[in-house]
């Protein structure tokens, strides 16, 4: 259980964290979400006690991380930048950490074969290690002394698309096993598949906290996507009867109002042919690319795609990712 | 749990990342061999001065490892942090006087223990090498006990200076800046100069190998021992200072 209350943290007159409270309970995954920029490092390192806090505390289990007796037995964590020494061999990281906190070394192995960095590589100086490599490393540090909490910052960094699953899968089994894991990303995908809970923050402000489902369900419209070989008069149609109608992307309209029953229904008495009907719900990564449009740091974009609606913008977002433009499955499956 | 297991936890963990880093461990065995390869040079190409001591002559590059020993005690801070490893031992041991402590312990222990070794290896060799009778000997004990201390101190404040500056670099020329200029500048101060070099750990080290360099009017007429005590005061203040910054400091 990691607790925040008032948790603030300035840098000059910078404000990183602001007055952030929540709760990290154990037994399932509970994902921190925000743009770059928006404090969720800086709130780890606060957790961590690695920077103090301007205002507020956060506790894990209880007490402040200083106070933990045996500390990565009570928390593991990884955080953005590495922290491994290049020259050290994995193994002699392993040992150290292993060794500090009075964790047995046989413990290395065990952590090596876990994140499965063969024991070969793991003598090897980490220099040479791919992103994929040390993030495992990363991984087996945060392991090692088998906590109750993990805290990760931003863990499928650089590792592939098995690397990715592996996680996923690491981070639900070590939740069912009635652990607190606490992830950051800034990918909304990843913590879709992943998350039970989610935080979100946006320029050290508490956005949302909640469960997943309840953040889609009250965030999130739900919306019709239809195509028809006459589309314009199919749109007329519609916004006679008072909906909402938008160009998609990727052909077809849009559909805010009426469901997929009345949208039919519809159709059929005037006479409209219907080749899809697709009822939706906004995929995460609208709903959060909406919530968090308005604080977002860094951003490239003009300003006046801020008027621009939920749809615009997240297909703006999808072009950047290079992803591609086909009918994301995430709509259709909700 | 207390203080004596996190304390022999926290330096079983130092140990463990000093010896598993090229850097500190081939710095620390230049260290430990300087000493040894001077005494043999300079006892085979007879190049002492007529007043030096067969001690002082076979320690003449003691000053130059003393050197490297703060080198190491920097390096064994500054490494975590130009690595970003200091997170890492920080989130294991959150306490950061005991890291410090722990560092501290290990840099003098190693640094103790080598340079005894060394220096007294290094006067054996001086002293069969050199022709017998021809410099007067000197005495090589206690003075060995309190040159392998003087090289613990300078661990110490290398580790001081390597907390302060954070940067490998950086703490490197400083500290080799502050064990060099002292005895390079100070004829420029005249009368001052014996205040000036004879606060420096190299003077104290220079005392304590009884060579001719230690004269009064360059270093001072404090005695070897008590130099040795006032920067071993001094280094324990600048280790505190160091302290304070790091229990302040983000990481």
């Amino acid at each position: 259980m990691i607790e925040a209350t008032e948790l603030t943290k300035r840098y000059g007159d910078r404000t990183a964290v602001d007055r952030l409270s929540f709760t990290v309970r154990p037994g399932r995954v509970t994902g921190f979400l925000g743009p770059n920029g928006a404090g969720k490092s800086t709130t780890m390192r606060l957790i961590l006690g690695l920077d103090s806090a301007t205002a507020g505390r956060v506790t894990v289990g209880g007490k402040a991380y200083a106070d933990l007796p045996v500390p990565l037995r009570a928390v593991g964590s990884l955080l953005d930048a590495k922290g491994v020494h290049g020259g050290r061999s994995a193994y002699h990281h392993l040992a150290g950490l292993a060794a500090s906190n009075g964790i047995p070394r046989h413990r290395v192995e065990e952590v090596l074969d876990l994140v499965g960095l063969p024991e070969e590589a793991a003598r090897r100086r980490t220099k040479g290690f791919s992103l994929g490599m040390g993030q495992r490393l990363g991984i087996a540090a945060a392991l090692i002394g088998d906590p109750e909490v993990l805290i990760l910052d931003e863990p499928v960094n650089g590792l592939d698309t098995e690397g990715i699953r592996w996680i996923r899968g690491l981070m639900r089994s070590l939740a069912a096993e009635g652990r607190t894991v606490f992830l950051s990303s800034h990918l909304m995908s990843e913590m879709e598949l992943t998350a039970d809970h989610i935080v979100v923050i946006g320029q050290g402000r508490l956005l949302a906290d909640t469960t997943m489902r309840d953040f889609i369900e009250t965030n999130s419209r739900a919306h019709t996507l239809v195509r028809s070989p006459e589309p314009e008069k199919l749109r007329a149609l519609l916004e006679t009867a008072g909906a909402q109608v938008r160009l998609e992307p990727t052909g077809g309209w849009r559909v805010e109002g009426p469901d997929a029953a009345a949208i039919g229904d519809l159709a059929r008495d005037h006479g409209v042919a219907v080749h899809e009907l697709t009822p939706a719900h906004s995929s995460l990564e609208e709903v959060y690319t909406a919530l968090s449009q308005s604080s977002v740091e860094y951003r490239t974009e003009d300003r006046s795609t801020v008027d621009r609606s939920t749809v615009d913008r997240s297909t703006e977002d999808r072009s950047t990712d290079d992803r591609p433009a086909a009918p994301s499955p995430k709509e259709t499956v909700r | 749990m207390t203080t004596s297991v996190l304390g022999s936890q926290a330096l079983a963990y130092e140990w463990i990342k000093f010896r598993s880093v090229r850097s500190t461990v081939w710095t620390t065995v230049a260290t430990a061999l300087l000493p040894v390869l001077g005494a043999v040079f300079v006892a085979t190409t007879g190049s002492l001065q007529s007043d030096d001591t067969v001690l002082g002559g076979s320690l003449t590059l003691s000053v130059v490892a003393q050197m490297l020993a703060a080198v190491v005690g920097a390096l064994v801070m500054t490494g975590e942090y130009s690595s970003g490893t200091i997170r890492t031992t920080f989130a294991a041991r959150p306490r950061r006087s005991t890291v410090l402590a722990a560092k501290a312990a290990l840099v003098a222990g190693v640094m103790y223990v080598l340079a005894l070794a060394s220096c007294t290896l290094a006067y054996l060799l001086g002293d069969a090498l050199l022709p017998e009778g021809r410099y007067a000997q000197g005495d090589p004990l206690p003075a060995l006990f309190g040159i392998a201390a003087s090289f613990a101190v300078a661990a110490v404040l290398g580790l001081a200076v390597g907390t302060l500056v954070r940067h490998s670099a950086g703490a490197v020329t400083t500290v080799i800046g502050l064990l060099l200029l002292p005895s390079l500048f100070g004829p420029l101060f005249g009368d001052a100069e014996r205040w000036i070099a004879g606060l420096s750990p190299t003077a104290a080290l220079e005392k304590l190998i009884q060579t001719s360099d230690a004269a009064a009017d360059t270093v001072g007429s404090l005695g070897p021992w008590p130099s040795l005590l006032l920067v071993a005061a001094y280094t324990t203040a600048l280790a505190l200072g160091a302290l304070v910054l790091l229990r302040r400091r983000d990481v």
